[in-house]
């Protein structure tokens, strides 16, 4: 088992994130859930980060760009494409 | 700031220059505020266009959005040459208390233990080692995939990866006490 859970605690956070820049294959996938249906210590590790995750994507709503900016880039991109000048 | 064309800017350069920015401008401004402060963020994006723009010609038109944070990553380090690129402003800027137009609200169970983890999880970010925050604000806040966040970073995919899961695990175990005060359960 403890061979198993250090197996499945590094890839966890990949399996969560499902990156396309580095996917858990198909046994990978297979593997760590059927280990995460019987280890309660790695389960509660999968939903800590989990909890973390969504606690964290909330931070989100303060780094969405104020209309205003966004409006301001978007004329100084017209200007610069129409070269009239910044 | 100073205009500057490509060599023999048309109207399709113009066109499809702004077909490659326009779907962007968010996110750059997004990173940019990670990587500056929302303050410098607009001047930094604007930066990162004109340079942009002056290279428009050598760009092959694929994969826009890492292209432009390829050059947004150069334009902040030319323009804070003495901040590094991998590091990130006040992290009270990711927790004011702006309210929360256009995202969609976590299931209730998610809320509450969000509400739980607030303020503990600003001193676990806090705490950690700006290379490693900055990891982890890029793609858990702001979004970006591991390939988005290693041209922010100037650095490859797995040192990218590396950080992440270093940044989590830390953040993890500052919040063990946390966890365990709500579900009552000791984890690994």
């Amino acid at each position: 088992m403890m061979l198993t859970c250090h197996w499945s605690g590094r890839r966890i956070q990949r399996y969560l994130d499902a990156d396309p820049a580095a996917p858990l294959d198909v046994d990978e996938i297979r593997r760590l859930e059927a280990h995460l249906a019987m280890c309660e210590r790695c389960k509660a590790a999968e939903n800590e980060f989990r909890q973390i995750n969504t606690a964290l994507s909330r931070w989100a709503v303060h780094t969405i760009p104020d209309q205003k900016s966004v409006e301001h880039v978007r004329h100084f991109l017209d200007r610069l494409t129409s070269g009239d000048g910044t | 700031m100073h205009e500057s064309e490509p060599s023999e800017a048309t109207d399709v350069q113009a066109q499809n220059f702004r077909l490659y920015v326009e779907p962007e401008i968010e996110v750059l401004l997004r990173v940019a505020s990670t990587l500056t402060n929302p303050s410098d963020a607009e001047d930094l994006v604007q930066e990162t266009l004109v340079r942009a723009w002056r290279s428009v010609d050598r760009f092959d038109g694929r994969h826009p959005r890492a292209w432009l944070l390829t050059i947004l990553r150069n334009t902040n380090m030319n323009m804070h040459r003495r901040r590094r690129p991998d590091t990130v402003a006040d992290i009270s800027d990711f927790v004011s208390t702006r309210p929360a137009f256009g995202v969609d609200p976590p299931g209730t169970e998610d809320e509450v233990m969000t509400s739980i983890l607030s303020d503990d999880l600003e001193l676990a970010v806090q705490s950690l080692d700006p290379k490693f925050r900055t990891a982890l604000l890029l793609i858990d806040v702001d979004q970006l995939t591991y390939s988005e966040a290693a041209k922010v970073l100037g650095v490859p995919v797995g040192t990218v990866m590396s950080r992440l899961s270093r940044a989590r695990a830390r953040v993890r175990r500052h919040l063990r006490p946390t966890f365990v005060a709500a579900t009552g359960k000791g984890t690994a």
